[in-house]
């Protein structure tokens, strides 16, 4: 069984990790130590490519405290090309031009670490 | 199972009381509550257990351990209390633990308790307090905000149903005007006037309501979503006292019973979501709450829906079964859900307008039904003896829900 830490140790090293259930097959992204689909104990981790689609965003225009990048800033939901999706930000896009952030566009995993925190981020692909 | 009634409530104005701590602010709604007991009561003699809900007391106060705090601060030190915590249904919580406790009949007389004291802290520590109603991993980690968080689904409402932001702000427009007729209201006017009164002030000019929201006093927070679209940082606590309704008689003749509850969850990460413009919190605890009451939601006559921002009232909504999915918006632009509507919802202003001091917010509702219920709701009184009413209090992104339905 994973704990989440073995997660945030993928994605510093570049990777998405997620979870494949071995009886019924279900796919979790992010991984789930449990299945989402069935309840089975047996799930085993995979390494995702770390492309995806723009499923949806926002701009953020008010951080919080504790966040050090300056505002406006584009957070995403990405959906995984394995299936499953994830909250990140979205780099190389321009926050002030609306119309130049398409859903549907094709990305993928670019993060970076900020005070040993890695922050999950996509670049366009 | 026994059951349950609400025989008072009470509440401070919800808004900003630099003065008071979360302590001073229970007290001040207590006496109220005491006081709207018909019959009068003797908590002394009568509370043998109390619950208070809380989010996050630890930011804003250096505080934990509420139950014992209040139950000292109340003046009935020794009986059984704790704190609840469920995000911003966190009253709720206290609610449903005091519901469980006559219902299960280990105690016939209990006090629930919702109180947040949120100013303490400026704008960005507040929405850092907020934020650990979300996943920490999952969603934190990007630089997401409740706003931002909220904007998704509006987002995916847009794009699903067709829908856009200028038909969105029938909410705002709604609730601020139902809450210029509450005085517990944190904002009392409506945008109409606010217009007026920013155009004044800046020496310019609104065609309309949709002009003023349109413009530079209304900036994004999260895109789509603007200032206007998110309930306010508030102070206040409401309270309500709870008894088997073998005895609420002795304390009133106009009890408020609760017929049905239902609790539900969904997933913090937002992402791991098939359909963002749906909660399976709020399908789940609605249809509990529906089956137990044995009413369906075209037997509710009035309903207090968690606004904390624009878009959720409407998904509410539809996740509710008063309106078909995509149609939520339509049917405000109608006036349904106005004082006058064959479903009037959040007829106090909801969160947008009165307020939302988090912790508060569930019992707040309660309020509301309450008056709604009893005929005493003044100058937004419902026509038509309303008789059944429901509320529905999310905590963060809809990841819990819980429906209460009551009856005169």
């Amino acid at each position: 069984m994973f704990i989440i830490q073995d997660y945030i140790n993928g994605l510093k090293n570049g990777k998405i990790l997620g979870s494949k259930c071995n009886k019924c097959g279900a796919v979790s992204i992010p991984p789930h130590p449990l299945c989402q689909n069935c309840g089975d104990f047996e799930v085993d981790l995979f390494e995702t490519k770390g492309y995806g689609e723009l499923k949806n965003f926002t701009i953020i225009y008010v951080p919080p405290k504790s966040f050090e990048t300056k505002p406006p800033y584009v957070v995403a939901i990405i959906k995984l090309e394995e299936g499953g999706a994830v909250l990140g930000r979205l780099r190389g896009v321009n926050p002030y031009v609306i119309e130049s952030i398409k859903i549907g566009m094709k990305v993928k995993f670019d993060p970076w670490l900020e005070r040993d925190n890695v922050i999950v981020a996509f670049s366009p692909a | 199972m026994e059951k349950v009634d609400i025989i008072s409530v009470g509440m401070t104005r919800f808004g900003k009381h630099p003065e008071k701590t979360g302590r001073d602010l229970i007290l001040e709604a207590l006496l109220e509550t005491i006081k709207n007991v018909d019959k009068g009561i003797d908590i002394k003699k009568e509370v043998e257990a109390l619950f208070v809900g809380y989010f996050t007391p630890t930011f804003y106060e250096h505080q934990a351990h509420y139950g014992p705090l209040v139950t000292e601060w109340l003046g009935i030190s020794g009986i059984p209390a704790f704190r609840t915590e469920s995000a911003c249904a966190s009253s709720s919580a206290a609610l449903s633990a005091g519901f469980f406790a006559i219902s299960s009949g280990i105690y016939d007389v209990v006090i629930v308790i919702g109180v947040e004291k949120m100013t303490t802290l400026d704008t960005s520590e507040v929405t850092d307090a907020l934020a650990v109603a979300a996943d920490d991993i999952f969603d934190l980690s990007t630089g997401i905000t409740f706003p931002g968080l909220f904007a998704l689904m509006a987002q995916e409402y847009f794009q699903k149903y067709g829908e856009n932001w200028e038909n969105l702000q029938a909410v705002t427009i709604k609730n601020h005007y139902n809450g210029s007729l509450n005085s517990k209201a944190q904002f009392q006017n409506t945008i109409s006037s606010i217009a007026k009164k920013t155009a004044l002030k800046k020496g310019c000019s609104f065609k309309n309501d949709l002009d003023f929201l349109n413009s530079q006093f209304n900036p994004f927070v999260a895109y789509p979503l603007r200032l206007y679209d998110c309930a306010p940082i508030s102070d206040g606590a409401a309270i309500a006292i709870l008894a088997n309704s073998k005895i609420s008689k002795r304390f009133t003749d106009k009890p408020i019973h609760i017929i049905g509850i239902g609790i539900g969850t969904d997933s913090l990460a937002l992402a791991n979501r098939p359909d963002l413009t749906t909660s399976r919190a709020v399908i789940n605890s609605s249809n509990a709450a529906y089956k137990m009451a044995k009413v369906g939601p075209k037997n509710i006559d009035v309903a207090e829906l968690h606004d904390c921002f624009s878009i959720n009232e409407v998904l509410l909504s539809e996740d509710l079964g008063f309106f078909e999915k995509g149609h939520g918006l339509v049917a405000i632009k109608e006036g349904r859900t106005s004082l006058q509507g064959d479903i009037p919802i959040n007829t106090d202003g909801g969160l947008k307008s009165k307020g939302h001091p988090v912790g508060a917010t569930g019992i707040a509702m309660i309020h509301e039904i309450w008056l709604q219920l009893r005929g005493e709701a003044g100058s937004r009184q419902i026509k038509g003896n309303p008789r059944i009413g429901l509320t529905c209090n999310v905590g963060g992104s809809s990841a819990s829900s819980f429906v209460f339905i009551f009856e005169n």
